[in-house]
């Protein structure tokens, strides 16, 4: 009864777990790159592939490790119809829909006829569309591939942009035109089919906090619909997974109009959704906890669901936060790096409770070269309101060092009185600014810990206590991003009073100006070691002057890599004349496309790149001389 | 003692604030660090400053040059301990009084003796022109600091000079005679005549920054090394430069782990009687001093008027001269033959000093006590392991030499707030005086007489009369003594220690 995961990260590792748990042996699949990975660790036999995306590779050996069933988790091949076609000729189950739904409803197009034909609203499209529209990929999803567009001048543009990105990324540039609605709230339901002839569904979600198209947040159940609306949007669902005879666990989304109350049929996704947790926390079958993974499996063996729609009870409230190696503060730049400091929360916070998913432990190493998403924290409360405190103070209690995440940026927006008061729409982070947390605090908790750390050299007499003869000791100089000047003996770091409450592996309580605070902070001695803290998720690196290191000559004129990618494309050489603004080349990193533009009319004067080349941060890559 | 102590600190707090609050704030409103924190920034964060002479000059001068408007000590740079010498613009322009010159001259022999590089933050006008008499022409005057600087760099001692202000005339041979030298842009000159000068010599009219400013010295003299944009770019620099330095040998004794003493030093300030006359066991100051309040006696039951033992300091083994009462003949012997003991096994030496003489009378005289007298003081004199001194009490006659006086060339020697140091005391000065003096008749007349003499012995015999006057490298509080004592023989660890040979022994 062996189970071959064809996934990585904490997708891979939460199936693993209800497989564990049901007494389901599992084989795991991974890269070189990934051959120490959490999600190997986790399961009980592990197959080396080439790519996660190599359909024959997967199946050859789903096949040789003898597994009945293949858990395809979501991305990389858990919507390839041409997988699960793979799979059904080899004899072995795909946990998910057959190969003919998946094809159906994969293609936007398709799934658009179907669901008019099963009565569900659709988006108008097409010539119907009025400005603004959306142009996306017909074999898209993940936000690649979609523009809006809001006149048609733009269109020409948007279109040739749209079909690069979706014949990079799923090799069919064929595209859709449609309605946009401007302020949209993302509700999605999760249906659950057996083989027996059973579709209910368990609820549904708001996703509506999203950032071009993709999910910052998710929640269950929708906080601004009533229960008739719930209750239309549901059915609609149901009717639209019973009219295809879906198996499995699939999610219909749904475009729900704010301002009309209007819902529209988006798309169905064939596979587990990265928000299920929400859904289990939040739902009881015969008051049982739900374990999304568990069914599914039992779906694919066949077994019948034995369950009615009455069967199933909503319980309190749930939000998940989705973590991410990016600077969210700084243009939500993607981020690499090494993690050296991981803290997840756990258990009980307020009057709600955490889960954690995630697959990423110290001392890990975070590439580009996969997802950036290294977590979801989910809490759950009584009601919306708990579970929102119990999720900032959840976020509170996140600490990755050694590479930015989202987390502070997560926290903030929990914390904010618009998610409060749930009136963000699916535009608003598009264009919303979420403040960036204050550096003064983190700054000063540093300082203290770095002092400290000084004051840790003894047993000589010469040893780092700043004795002066006839005076108390000299404070402490501590350099920065600034110089902090840290006065144990005073109690002040920064000029503000300061007094220690606790300092134990690497979590530091204090209070600070008379405000108790709690952060996960990391100093490594000398010029180049950490700097670093944590506090309420976001990470602050303070970097010391490097007061001895020479002026770089690095002008205006130079354009370095805005972030670590993959070079796309170099369209100049070296003593091509170039106008303000032009592309020199194109770059890609996880899931953007960054245009490398001439700061101003002149000469090229270096050419640091080629094509398909992998740089770092800051790496030069062209320069060019002003005319 | 208590009261000592806190008036000590009072004149230490005082003397650290260097020239006048305007002084002060003309020197920042420049974009300047005041040498004290140019010091702090120089030094490794939470590195320990042993400030030698802080009081120098006080009361001198009219008592305006406070710590003699230069600041040195023995501090850690990049691990490694460095004697830093630094000019205070705000105190006269920092040029330099006949003070200042003794006390830069004892920065170089402390740097000499105990292998320590130097580091000078340069900021000074040069000589103190109407006090040119008592600076410039003789052996141990202005010249000295280049002549030391040579023979330093020579000893493979390295020279660092940070120009951070003006540098003017002989003082520009501070960064020349450097091995290596950084000057702040806009803000150092080096130059051996000024524009003033210059004006006046030639009648050439030229900015200070165009004769010898950091621009200039950087690109085109070759003065300096390195061009540094302030202060703190200054002091980085330096620091990059100490840490190019080769690492200090390993000591020449075996270094233990430290231990605190089991009895807290801080209750110094009660078992010890601020009267110098009132009698104590001094062994009640060496347990408090010494690591676990371990001390092992030698010769216990002989001539109990002189302590003798071995023990160890932050560490270090050391051998302990204590006095406990007057120094008689066989007190004498005992003190030479424990003194030999250490130098023949290399360990260092730490006088605690509080000698009222050695005994007098025909009967002393007359079995020989300047005979042994003056084996103890051969003993201290030929000594070649480092030396320590620590003035708990009375500092009086030859017991000053035997017991390691400045003269005796110890590494360091401090005085606790209630010491007092001269040739007799006053009573007994004032009563030779007039008992010689032949006009005297009444005891009016005698009294009158005497009067002044004790006066002047009272002020002379004072700790910060003699701090003024650099006769010891700092008054400390009681408490301190354990930690200078350890910072003292952690900078003599990094100088070898020769074989010992003695002159002739009076039998």
């Amino acid at each position: 009864m062996r189970v071959l995961i064809a996934n990585r990260g904490e997708i891979a590792v939460r199936v693993a777990r209800t497989c564990r748990r049901l007494g389901l042996p599992t084989v795991a699949i991974h890269t070189d790159l990934d051959a120490d990975a959490p999600h190997v660790r986790a399961c009980d036999e592990a197959a080396r592939v080439s790519s996660y995306l190599d359909v024959d590779e997967v199946v050859r050996q789903a096949r040789r490790h003898g597994c009945w069933a293949v858990h395809p988790g979501y991305g990389f091949l858990s919507e390839r119809s041409a997988f699960a076609t793979a799979l059904e000729e080899a004899g072995i189950v795909l946990v998910g829909p057959s190969a003919a739904v998946m094809e159906q409803m994969g293609r936007k197009d398709a799934a658009r006829e179907i669901a008019i034909a099963a009565g569900v609203p659709v988006v108008p499209t097409g010539a119907d569309a009025p400005y603004p529209v959306l142009v996306k990929a017909a074999a898209g999803g993940g936000g690649k591939g979609m523009r809006v567009v809001r006149s048609e001048g733009e269109m020409a543009e948007a279109v040739a942009a749209a079909k690069r990105e979706a014949l990079s990324a799923f090799g069919d540039d064929t595209m859709l035109v449609e309605k946009y609605v401007e302020h949209g709230r993302h509700i999605e339901v999760q249906v659950l089919g057996d083989t027996h002839g059973t579709v209910l569904h368990l609820h549904e979600r708001d996703c509506s906090t999203q950032r071009r198209h993709q999910k910052v947040l998710e929640e269950a159940p929708a906080p601004t619909i009533d229960a008739e609306a719930r209750d239309r949007i549901t059915r609609a669902a149901v009717d639209l997974a019973a009219h295809v005879g879906y198996v499995n666990a699939g999610t219909v989304e749904f475009l729900l109009d704010a301002e009309t109350g209007e819902f529209y049929f988006l798309e169905m996704n064939t596979r587990l959704q990265v928000e299920h947790p929400v859904t289990e926390a939040t739902t009881r079958i015969r008051g049982q906890e739900l374990d999304l993974v568990e069914l599914q499996l039992r779906v694919a063996a066949g077994e019948p669901l034995g369950l009615t729609q009455d069967d199933v009870r909503l319980e309190g409230h749930a939000i998940e936060a989705r973590v991410y190696a990016e600077d969210s503060f700084g243009g939500f730049l993607p981020q690499a790096g090494t993690a050296s400091i991981v803290r997840w929360p756990a258990g009980r916070a307020g009057t709600g409770t955490v889960r954690v998913d995630h697959a990423l432990e110290p001392g890990q190493v975070v590439s580009t070269a996969y997802d950036p998403m290294l977590g979801k924290v989910v809490a759950h409360g009584p009601d919306r309101e708990s579970a929102r405190r119990a999720l900032v103070e959840a976020l509170d209690a996140t600490a990755i060092l050694g590479l930015t995440t989202n987390a502070g940026f997560l926290r903030a927006l929990v914390a904010s009185d618009e998610f409060r008061d749930a009136t963000i729409d699916t535009a608003w982070l598009d264009t919303a600014q979420v403040e960036a947390p204050d550096a003064d605090v983190p700054r000063v908790l540093v300082a203290w810990v770095s002092a400290m750390l000084t004051s840790f050299e003894r047993g000589h007499a010469f040893q780092s206590d700043g004795f002066r003869l006839g005076a108390p000791p000299a404070p402490t100089l501590v350099e920065l991003d600034r110089e902090v000047l840290v006065d144990r003996a005073a109690g002040t770091v920064d000029g503000v009073p300061f007094r220690q409450l606790g300092a134990a592996d690497h979590v530091l309580e204090a209070v600070v100006d008379g405000v108790t605070v709690r952060a996960v902070v990391n100093v490594q001695p000398g010029p180049a070691g950490a700097h670093e803290v944590v506090w309420r998720g976001q990470r602050f690196a303070f970097t010391p002057p490097d007061r001895l290191a020479g002026t770089a000559v690095v002008g205006d004129g130079t354009i370095t890599a805005p972030m670590p990618g993959t070079v796309l494309d170099v369209r100049v050489a070296v003593d091509d004349v170039v106008e303000e603004g032009q592309v020199l080349g194109t770059m890609e990193a996880m899931k953007m496309e960054l245009s490398l533009k001439a700061p101003f009319a002149g000469t090229v004067t270096a050419v640091d790149v080629t094509t398909g080349a992998q740089v770092p941060l800051g790496a030069p890559l062209f320069v060019v001389a002003p005319q | 003692m208590s009261d000592l102590v806190a008036d000590l600190r009072e004149r230490l707090a005082a003397a650290r604030l260097g020239g006048s609050e305007a002084a002060r704030a003309k020197h920042t409103g420049r974009g300047k660090l005041l040498v004290r924190d140019r010091v702090d920034r120089l030094l490794d964060p939470g590195s320990p400053f042993l400030e030698l002479s802080a009081l120098a000059a006080t009361d001198m001068y009219g008592g305006a040059v406070a710590s003699a408007g230069i600041v040195t000590g023995i501090g850690r740079v990049e691990g490694r301990e460095v004697v830093v010498v630094a000019n205070d613009a705000t105190v006269k322009g920092g040029t330099y009084y006949p003070m200042t010159v003794k006390k830069h001259l004892r920065a170089q022999a402390v740097a000499a003796e105990n292998r320590l590089p130097c580091l000078y933050l340069v900021d000074s006008g040069g000589a103190f022109l109407p006090m040119q008499d008592e600076v410039f022409p003789d052996r141990e005057h202005f010249g000295r600091i280049f002549f030391n600087q040579a023979n330093l760099s020579a000893r493979g001692i390295p020279q660092i000079a940070s120009v951070m202000g003006s540098c003017t005339a002989g003082g520009a041979y501070v960064p020349a005679m450097s091995d290596e030298t950084v000057i702040v842009r806009e803000q150092g000159t080096i130059f051996l005549g000024g524009p003033p000068l210059v004006k006046a010599a030639t009648g050439e009219v030229v900015s200070a920054e165009d004769l010898g400013g950091g621009d200039v010295h950087a690109r085109r003299s070759g003065v300096v090394d390195h061009l540094a944009d302030d202060d703190a770019h200054a002091l980085a620099i330096v620091r990059g430069i100490v840490d190019t330095l080769p690492v200090a040998p390993p000591a020449p004794w075996e270094v233990r782990e430290v231990e605190e003493p089991a009895l807290d030093p801080a209750t110094l300030h009660d078992v010890v009687p601020t009267d110098t006359r009132t009698p104590y066991d001094v062994r009640e100051v060496i347990r408090r001093v010494v690591d676990g309040s371990r001390f092992s006696e030698f010769k216990a039951l002989y001539a109990e008027t002189l302590v003798t033992g071995f023990a160890h300091v932050w560490g270090h083994p050391v051998g302990i001269v204590a006095n406990n009462g007057i120094l008689f003949g066989e007190s004498a012997r005992k003190g030479a033959h424990f003194i030999e003991l250490c130098n023949q096994r290399g360990i260092p030496l730490v006088f605690l000093q509080n000698i009222t003489g050695f005994m007098v009378g025909r009967e002393y005289e007359n079995a020989g006590i300047a005979r042994d007298g003056a084996k103890l003081v051969t003993a201290v004199a030929c000594s070649v392991v480092p030396k320590f001194t620590v003035v708990i009490g009375g500092s009086f006659g030859a017991g000053n030499y035997g017991m390691c006086g400045r003269a005796y060339d110890p590494r360091f020697l401090w005085m606790w707030p209630n010491a007092r140091v001269s040739v007799m005391g006053g009573e007994q000065a004032a009563s030779v005086l007039a008992t010689v003096n032949p006009n005297l008749t009444t005891d009016e007349e005698v009294e009158a007489f005497k009067a002044p003499i004790r006066e002047q012995y009272e002020s002379q015999g004072s700790p910060y009369y003699s701090t003024a006057r650099l006769w010891d490298d700092g008054v400390i509080d009681p408490v301190d003594t354990r930690r200078v004592l350890g910072m003292g023989l952690a900078a003599a660890a990094h100088a070898p220690v020769p074989a010992p040979s003695y002159g002739i022994f009076r039998m």
